[in-house]
Parts: structure tokens; sequence; C-alpha cells
């Protein structure tokens, strides 16, 4: 058993017997020193989602799923295939791969996890830590070289991430994919 | 055949948990005609805030329509109700689940949460918390939009607070059963808050004031800051001390009747919680929250939250000053130079609670909307 706290995106939870994909979970604090557990799950027998709530304290069965490692190959409307090393495909739809989107771009390289319930593919898993270059984003406003003054920049499949005023068109930064934060500037990956 | 409704309360610290609880289970009874079952874990607590409890010897009491039983691991109901409230996330008893789980048609399940003016509290009221054994529980929010619970607000409170404060007599002669006599110009303001440093300050400020100013404390948590700052050991209800232009008045602690009149007969009020901080703005008077304190300062995001709401439609100038002085309140800061410069914006914040008070009347009551929403799934 889990906590509602520790089910992260592509989690399963059993509930009432029906396996529940986690695609969203949000954390947020209520009163006294409690916790609430947003999540928006999606049935994997009958394809079905929904939002549910849950104390950060209510125990989960969370089930054990297979995973593969896989690479991020092309997009094929309306499914984005991966593979494996063997090069067996996988297509995995938007819907799927929801918590990740923002972060697929084309050409990515990282060695990502393909995730499966009763040897279906079910969505991925990007690794903790991405690098991706910056698209565009305004010059220094401030000349602040801290870190601290943030300023937004688009990745080149339009998704936006604040990033540190120092960074620019072209550079490379990592990503936290839990958070969808910026971390630091990074070196182009080779 | 009446609903019966189930009230669970777990009272952790205070009189939060069974103030709210208790107005709750008065108003499902008696202005919606549910069989009301308020289950409480600490007698004591629901005796205080009903005094007219303490003579009732035998169990359940049953007081304003509502059955009052004391909830302990030996003593739980013996059949699951219509509609069962968790309050405040508190946990069921595993064998009252059990019952649940046997019931037909299942009975709603909720949880009452906490107050909240956080913007996130929209997007999670009346969602689903599937449990095991096809039971399904929501997760009900009060609040301050019609996206909300809403606040409790009992029928016709506004108009029989209107009504109160536009007597002289009748809050001359509240005041006076509680042995209240405050000079004819003085500033009468209600003291409830939790330990509080920043209290100094205000005391000090008051004090040196050119306008009297009288200050009413409920038996509480704040006395022995107020004492320190008086220089007596401690105090006791009936105490009455005076420090240059400051009266400083202990009241015994009071019904929430009782309670809601001092209130509505006070010019400025500082509350604490929940309960009294929903009051409070019921009274369409100023006032000043001490809010829960929590975790990593978790609260002053929430006080933040509701200070951005209260404050929309006030000029800067009236602004500003009131969130330095709620900040100060909560963060033990220097109160006094933030009164002064509010206290020159009164007329602003006096018509600003009555205005506050009306936009927060037009949406749903809690009691209204749990019954609503137990209609609809009926």
């Amino acid at each position: 058993m889990k906590t509602a706290q520790e089910m992260k995106p592509n989690s399963v939870a059993l509930i009432d017997g029906q396996p529940w994909l986690v695609l969203k979970a949000e954390y947020t604090k209520s009163g006294r020193n409690t916790a609430i557990m947003k999540m928006k799950l999606r049935n994997l027998l009958t394809g079905s989602t929904t939002e549910t709530v849950y104390k950060f304290d209510d125990k989960l069965e969370q089930v054990t799923l297979d995973k593969v490692d896989v690479t991020y190959s092309y997009y094929s409307e309306p499914n984005y295939v991966f593979v494996d090393e063997e090069y067996n495909q996988y297509e995995l739809n938007k819907d799927d791969i929801e918590s990740v989107l923002p972060f697929i771009v084309d050409g990515m390289t990282d060695t990502c996890e393909a995730v499966f319930f009763e040897g279906k593919v079910i969505s991925v898993d990007l690794p903790t830590t991405i690098v991706r270059q910056i698209d565009y984003t305004e010059g220094s406003a401030r000349g602040d070289t801290s870190g601290k003054v943030m300023k937004p920049a688009k990745l080149s499949n339009g998704t936006e991430v604040k990033v540190a005023d120092f960074c620019e068109i072209g550079d490379w930064i990592e990503i936290d994919t839990r958070t969808g934060e910026y971390k630091s500037r990074a070196k182009a990956p080779v | 055949m009446r609903a019966i409704w189930d009230i669970f309360c777990h009272v952790v610290d205070n009189f939060g948990d069974i103030g709210v609880t208790w107005r709750l289970a008065q108003q499902l009874a008696s202005e919606y005609d549910f069989d009301v079952h308020l289950w409480v874990s600490d007698m004591s607590a629901f005796r205080r805030i009903c005094p007219q409890a303490e003579t009732a010897s035998s169990l359940p009491l049953t007081q304003q329509g509502v059955k009052v039983y004391h909830w302990t691991d030996d003593n739980i109901p013996v059949r699951a109700a219509d509609v069962v409230i968790e309050a405040f996330a508190c946990q069921l008893p595993k064998p009252y689940i059990a019952l649940m789980a046997q019931k037909s048609p299942a009975p709603l399940w909720l949880n009452l949460e906490y107050l909240s003016a956080e913007d996130w509290v929209e997007g999670c009221h009346g969602l689903p918390s599937p449990q095991p054994d096809k039971l399904e529980k929501y997760f009900f929010f009060p609040g301050f939009t019609a996206q909300t619970g809403g606040l409790i607000r009992e029928h016709n409170l506004i108009c029989r607070r209107q009504q109160f404060q536009q007597s002289p007599h009748a809050i001359n002669t509240f005041l006076h059963q509680l042995g209240v006599s405050p000079a004819p110009d003085a500033m009468l303001i209600s003291l409830f808050a939790y330990e509080n440093k920043a209290l100094a300050s205000w005391l000090d400020s008051l004090a040196s004031a050119s306008r009297p100013t009288h200050v009413l404390v409920p038996e509480g948590r704040i006395l022995a800051d107020v004492a320190n700052w008086l220089e007596v050991p401690a105090l006791a209800t009936g105490d009455h001390f005076s420090r240059g232009a400051l009266d400083i008045q202990v009241l015994p602690f009071i019904s929430q009747s009782d309670y809601d009149r001092l209130l509505w007969s006070c010019d400025f009020n500082a509350v604490r919680g929940e309960d009294s901080f929903v009051r409070a703005q019921w009274a369409g008077r100023p006032f000043i929250w001490h809010i829960y304190q929590q975790e990593n300062d978790t609260h002053l995001e929430k006080l933040d939250a509701f200070l951005h709401r209260y404050t929309q439609g006030l000029p800067a100038e009236v602004a500003e000053p009131l969130r330095a002085l709620w900040q100060a309140w909560n963060s033990e800061g220097n109160m006094g130079e933030n009164w002064h410069t509010l206290l020159a914006q009164w007329p602003h914040l006096i018509s600003h609670a009555e205005e506050w008070c009306g936009k927060q009347q037009k949406v749903t009551n809690l009691a209204k909307s749990l019954a609503q929403f137990y209609q609809i799934r009926v």
C-alpha cells in the first residue's frame, strides 16, 4: 500500500478492483497541517478518466508495472512512437503521455521507460532531469546574473518554461520533469 | 421519512471543530428538517459552546433538534445514516465504515474540509474520492465563491444582526448582561486570538491613543499575553484593568449566540481560526483574523489568499495598511503604526465590511449546498 501523496504520474492504483493510471497528481496543503492530493486518473480497462481527491495519507493499493527502456522515434498522428533496443515499436496517444508531453521534442535522445500493464503499453516515463534547447526567449531585462530573476522561454515544441534571466536563445537547459521547472544551464547533449 | 445525517467531529484542539459542526448541525436540523446526529469526541468542548447542555446528564443530549452523542471507540452508531459527514478529515471508525458498505443504497459520504480562500478550492470542491467496497466519498469545501460550498449562514442571520445593530437599547442591554459599561465615546473591541506576540504593540498603541478604547477578552488562549502586557500574574473572568486610554475586561467563555451578539456590538473584532472568522464577516464590522499557524508558513499563503479577495475594490490607501496590519498580527509584527494608519481610513473600513458581508450573502450557504448535494444524489 502507498499513501496518496506517494502516488505520482504513471503510478497505477487498484481501486475496488479497477486499475487506475495516475495522469496528474497535485499535492495541496489544506488546514491544520494536513494536505490533499488531487489526481486525474484513467481507468486502464475502460479508458474513462476522472478527477478525484484523497487525503494525503489515504492508503491506496499500488500496482507494480513492468517497464522497458525506450527512446522517442517519431510522431505519426495521432500517436507518438517509441522504440526499444530490439526495435519494437510502441505507440501512445497524447492522452497516454499527458504528463510528459510538454517535454517530447523531435530528435530527443533521452532514455525513457515505457510502462506496461498486463502486457499493454500504457505510458512513458521521462528521466527526472532532461536537457532541452531554448527556442525563444526575450533578452535579459535586468542584467541579473544570480539566477534568481526568472523570465519565460519557449522550447522547440512551444512548451513554456521559466528560466534564469541570463539564459539566451540557443542555450541548453536542465529541466526537472517532476515539476517542469528549470534547474540550470547545461551543455549541449552529445 | 426524514433523512438521517451523522456528523462526526473529532475535537483536536480549541473550539473550531465543534463550533463549526454544532452550527451546521443545528441549521441542517432546523432549516432542512433532517434528523441530525452529532458525534463528538470531547463532550466538555461541546458543553462549553452550548451551556444549555451543562445541566443535561443523560446521553444523547437533544439540543436545538440535534441529538448529540459522545463518540468513543466503544460508542459509535449502530446503523449507517443516509448522509455521513466526517468533519475536517477526521477518521471514521472502521466498524462504522463496514456498516456503510452494507447499507443499500450506500450513504452519501462527505469529508467537510477546512475553509480556505485559495483558488485551488474551486477545483477540488465536490470531487469524488472512491473508497473500497464501492463506497464513494466526496470532498466538500466551504468557501467564498459560487464554485464552493459557501459559508455557514443561518436563515435571517443578517436581518437579525442588522436589527440588533440598529437598536442601541438591544446593544446596551446585551453588554450590561455581560457586565460591560464602556465610556460613551470608547471604541469597543473584542479580542479572541491564539497566543500572539504582536498584541503588546497593539495594546501600547491603544493605551496611548487620544480616544478611549475598551477591549473585551473572552476567556481563551490570548489571556496570558494580555496578562503579561498588564504585568499581572494571571487574568480571570470579570477582571477589569485600565491603562491610559485603554480599558481591558475579561469576559466568560460565552455561547455561540452570545458571541455573535458580542461581534455585532463591537466596533472592531479580532477573531481566530475558522468559526469566529466567519461570524466576524457576518457581523458587518471591520475585523482582523489570527489564522491557525501551520508548518512552513503555509498559513501565510492562506491569509494572503483571503486578503486578496477581501481587499478587492478597496482603494490602495485603505487596502495597504489593512494588509500590513493583518500580516503584522500574524507574523509577530508591530501593530501600532499600521493601526494608526488604518484608523484614518475608518469610514472606508466600516462600509467595506458591510459590502463584503452583502457580497458573501449572495453566495449559497454551506448547509443549503450540502442539502442540495444530497438531494441531487437521492
